[in-house]
């Protein structure tokens, strides 16, 4: 394993509201982190991509699901990726997380170039996709041990440290039942501590929250915003407009394979408000449908086809 | 291969907590063997048929039912739940070797095998079947009928690899049977038909069955045995060697 790159440095939170800052403030306070600094110029983002595309052969020709993205984020950051369906960033994601190869481009995470040292960038992220992946017929312990033992630990370090996770994440109680018949909730807390098992620096989550009822979803709000505050970077897929408003420092809105807006919400609210002339403060919904170029009435008519 | 190790008791244990799935492996086995013994024991009677060696016609059936248990490869659709499940993708986002991720299922399914041939084995002992060639001879016996539930395994894995389909790797499953009707199953090789006979000369299951037979049978005769072993050695590299590039290359 390399270098840890904890405690990080955090981008500052220019022009997010003061409710944000609090929000930040408090996060540190939990994790008993001390003060977040601006990066400084030419520090390693934790995540870059230049240029990254990805096209899927196919009966029916050459998909493009990513058609040239470029993206940094710095260490510290919760970095919202949103978009519709079938926009590519579930596709970028897996590029980013070594599932996937890269069809022209380049990616690092971490600082390491995930299709020339896949192993080396594994060594450094943690992944929660958007099905839960986990393996019902063990139990919640044997599962973290598990992946602790894939990781490079002893028994004894993996057991240890998947304790550890099931009093971060909870679960102490039903550690020794077997996954299937936890809850969703349950399973999205647990697949979160399988994430975390080697102390990544980067953890990327696939629409984490993603059919969950609102108690759970709040729950791993609370877990995300503690793993953050300790230092981790989170790179975060939703459907949600105000999770990603909520925990977002800065996001980007992927449609049709490129990127079409980037910033914190605050920016990115105030660029409309300030190109359309409007009146009030417009909500992430409304930058949204503006980046996509989608209407309220069509999105809820819309029919669309998902892909990978 | 420490990983794979790792892996390899992961997937023994999801076989023990899926005893549902390894009910069929052990009974469907014993039910050919049942029904065929009972439908040609008459016709072959051990006394008047010089191929038994002196033995009922159970123990010449005896291979076909181990080679039987050998193919069904739950293990692949426990691959595939893991593929449509997300598991397979954490996995691969650990950084293990991607030959450890189909070697630790292979592993698993070594240490099934070698316990549902020794079962079936042993019920055959108990019903009067007797193993001419010896304790090496069952220890044989049972060795190369794991092994080649390792190869079939790593057949039906590649078929779950490439489809990531149950479906698929269901159908698949059922190649066994026509591999398994092509070889001298009822009677010997220079019993069969010559169109038969060709189809079971070129068979790689046919050597296989003669050096399982020849073990409960015959005394060792090394020239049936060792053809048996050679097929498992040359498919089973050849399974890995697709299974490991089949992974490397898993988009």
């Amino acid at each position: 394993m390399g270098p840890p790159m904890n405690p990080v440095a955090r981008p500052g939170l220019v022009g997010v509201s003061d409710e944000r800052t609090a929000r930040s403030d408090e996060v540190d306070d939990v994790a008993g982190v001390a003060e977040r600094t601006q990066p400084a110029p030419g520090t390693t983002a934790a995540v870059q991509a230049e240029a990254l595309v990805k096209h899927y052969g196919g009966r029916s020709g050459t998909v493009e699901a990513v058609r040239g993205v470029d993206l940094r984020v710095e260490a510290g950051e919760i970095f919202g990726f949103l978009g519709p369906n079938g926009a590519g960033k579930s596709t970028t994601v897996r590029m980013l997380t070594t599932l996937l190869s890269i069809t022209s481009g380049t990616a690092r995470v971490a600082g390491v170039d995930v299709a020339r040292e896949p192993d080396a960038a594994r060594r450094r992220i943690g992944v929660a996709l958007q099905e839960a992946g986990l393996d019902p017929r063990q139990t919640g312990r044997e599962l973290l041990v598990l992946q602790g033992r894939l990781f490079g630990l002893s028994v004894h370090e993996a057991s240890e440290r998947a304790g550890q996770l099931l009093a971060l994440v909870e679960l102490e109680d039903a550690a020794d039942r077997r996954i299937k018949g936890y809850s969703g909730g349950m399973k999205r807390r647990l697949d979160l501590a399988s994430a975390l098992v080697h102390e990544p620096d980067v953890l990327f989550l696939d629409e984490p929250t993603t059919g969950l009822d609102p108690v759970s979803r709040l729950t791993v709000w609370e877990e995300l915003q503690r793993i953050n505050g300790r230092g981790t970077t989170v790179f975060l897929t939703t459907q949600y407009l105000e999770e990603a408003d909520h925990l977002c420092d800065r996001l980007a809105i992927i449609d049709g394979g490129l990127i079409v807006r980037e910033g914190t919400p605050a920016q990115l609210k105030a660029d409309l408000r300030e190109r359309r002339g409007l009146g009030s403060d417009p909500t992430l919904d409304d930058v949204f449908l503006d980046a996509t170029g989608r209407t309220r009435d069509r999105v809820a008519g819309d029919v669309q086809e998902v892909s990978a | 291969m420490s990983q794979a190790w790792v892996l390899g008791q992961r997937a023994l244990r999801e076989g023990w907590r899926a005893p549902e799935a390894l009910l069929p492996v052990l009974f469907i086995p014993l039910f050919f063997l049942v029904v065929n013994v009972g439908q040609a024991a008459k016709v072959f009677p051990s006394a008047s048929t010089a191929f038994l060696h002196g033995q009922g016609y159970g123990a010449f059936q005896l291979p076909s039912s181990l080679l039987l248990a050998a193919s069904f490869g739950t293990a692949a659709l426990f691959l595939v739940e893991d593929i449509e499940g997300g598991y397979f993708d954490k996995l691969r986002a650990t950084p293990i070797p991607r030959s450890a991720i189909v070697l630790g299922r292979l592993i698993a399914e070594l240490a099934k095998g070698l316990l549902i041939a020794a079962a079936l084995v042993v019920l055959g002992l108990i019903f009067g079947i007797s193993i001419a060639s010896g304790p090496l001879g069952f220890v044989l016996l049972v060795a190369l009928t794991a092994l080649w539930s390792v190869v079939y395994m790593g057949f039906l894995q590649l078929v779950a690899l490439k489809t990531r389909s149950a479906a698929a790797t269901n159908s698949a499953g059922f190649v066994f049977f026509p591999l398994l009707f092509l070889t001298p199953n009822l009677v010997p090789r220079d019993l069969l038909t010559r169109p038969m006979e060709i189809a079971a000369t070129l068979n790689p299951v046919t050597y296989l069955m003669e050096a399982l037979r020849s073990l409960i049978l015959e005394d060792l005769d090394w020239g049936q045995i060792l053809p048996g072993f050679a097929v498992v050695a040359v498919l089973g590299a050849i399974m890995l060697a697709l299974n490991v590039r089949v992974i490397r290359n898993y988009d």
